[in-house]
């Protein structure tokens, strides 16, 4: 199954499903301006940047850039991943080191402490690149923390499925 | 006397003629009846197995199509112009698509329907609202329609994946299965789900009882496995002269 949009594609392995939305670059200015439906049409494209949720769950319609409302729904088995794009700016810079394509996740880079909301038995794992002039977050969240052996890899096989398109 | 004859005669001819005209008048009136109420589609009815009886159809359903038909992942876009794609096919729960549109009159009571929090549906089944494609619907309206919480997609795609004929109509996924378990339309999406969870119902009596047939067999097999075991351990092999030996002859010894 393909999922594509707003410059990223994904050939997502068994299991998995996702978005690929857009979210406000100044997420104030437009919670003050729109509702949360009608994002896309409201705000100007420089105003918008892209944001890809992946995950082994039903994903649910209400969900924040970072999974909450959707990492409590988690099972031990199952996995979130996150695309979080930041503006042009970003690209390149110190945090943001430029890569060839998105990067693969150690299985040390993963652990509670790196969860951006912790949940009981989940270890998450955060890393930030830039691909094609554009600047990512890639956020993971692991539903059970002991089977990093086993899921981890499953982040990584939708990593490297994942084209960019340059800017 | 012979004119009095006469007239009664013809008197009586068209009080026959009269209680003709009232039986047939009496019979159309109770066929439309059956169909307001209850009617059954006959293209419909005998397509699919338990879910076939669809209370009063809109459109006709498509044609073909097995019971256990192969379901299809979906692949669309959001009504906030994101790209989604769900996973039906192989999902750890089963998968309700109701297709939709804006403009269709009996969609009205769907769209309805489908924000009350009391909705029930079959079994802990997802809920996923399919419309047309962007330029084949009216994007603001259908945002205007979709009750919050509930997820829209525009994907043509999967209305051709699954052959949907019109709208509105109601498919319920088996997603371990990755087959169809129902599918059909109606006035109202309750009258739907009420035929859709009667074909569970259905469904799950056929597989208890295949199950069933299933243990029999293997509870045969493996009494008669015992039965050769033991025979052979006491010498008996198969063409022993014993073993066609009359029943009455071996209890009198």
């Amino acid at each position: 199954m393909r999922l594509a949009g707003h410059g990223l594609a994904i050939d997502l392995p068994a299991r998995w499903e996702g978005t690929i939305g857009r979210r406000p670059a100044d997420p104030g200015a437009a919670e003050a301006a729109v509702g949360p439906r009608r994002i896309a049409a409201a705000l100007a494209e420089e105003q918008l940047l892209p944001v890809a949720h992946l995950g082994t769950f039903a994903l649910p319609a209400d969900r924040g850039d970072f999974g909450s409302g959707a990492v409590d729904l988690m099972g031990a088995d199952d996995v979130f991943l996150a695309l979080v794009e930041y503006g042009p700016e970003c690209a390149g810079s110190a945090l943001f080191a430029r890569r060839e394509r998105l990067p693969q996740l150690e299985r040390g880079q993963f652990g509670a402490a790196r969860l951006q909301r912790v949940q009981k038995g989940q270890a998450g794992a955060q890393v930030f690149c830039t691909v094609g002039e554009r600047a990512f977050c890639i956020y993971a969240v692991l539903g059970a923390a002991g089977r990093v052996a086993r899921l981890a890899p499953e982040v990584n096989a939708v990593l490297a499925a994942t084209e960019v398109e340059p800017r | 006397m012979t004119v009095l004859v006469g007239l009664e005669a013809v008197v009586l001819v068209l009080l026959c003629l009269l209680v003709a005209g009232l039986l047939r008048s009496h019979a159309t009136i109770l066929r439309r009846l059956h169909e307001l109420d209850a009617g059954l589609d006959a293209e419909v009815a005998p397509r699919r197995g338990g879910a076939s009886r669809a209370p009063r159809p809109q459109i006709p359903a498509p044609g073909g199509r097995r019971a256990t038909a192969p379901a299809h992942d979906v692949v669309g876009v959001g009504l906030d112009e994101e790209a989604v794609a769900v996973r039906v096919v192989g999902a750890p729960t089963d998968t309700l698509l109701v297709f939709l549109s804006s403009g269709c009159s009996t969609c009205g009571a769907y769209w309805e329907a489908l924000g009350d929090p009391r909705l029930a549906l079959p079994g802990d089944a997802r809920l996923l609202v399919i419309v047309r494609d962007v330029n084949e619907e009216h994007p603001a309206l259908v945002q205007e329609l979709a009750p919050a919480g509930v997820q829209v997609l525009h994907a043509t795609t999967a209305w051709n994946d699954y052959e949907v004929p019109g709208s509105p109509y109601v498919v319920l996924v088996d997603g371990e299965a990755g087959r169809l378990r129902g599918e059909g339309t109606a006035a109202t999406l309750e009258q739907v789900l009420s035929m859709l969870g009667r074909a569970s119902d259905d469904g799950a009596h056929r597989a208890r009882l295949d199950a069933r047939r299933g243990d029999k067999a293997a509870a045969d097999a493996t009494r008669e496995a015992t039965v050769d075991d033991e025979l052979l351990a006491a010498g008996v092999r198969p063409g022993d002269p014993s073993l066609y030996r009359p029943v009455d002859e071996e209890v009198g010894g």
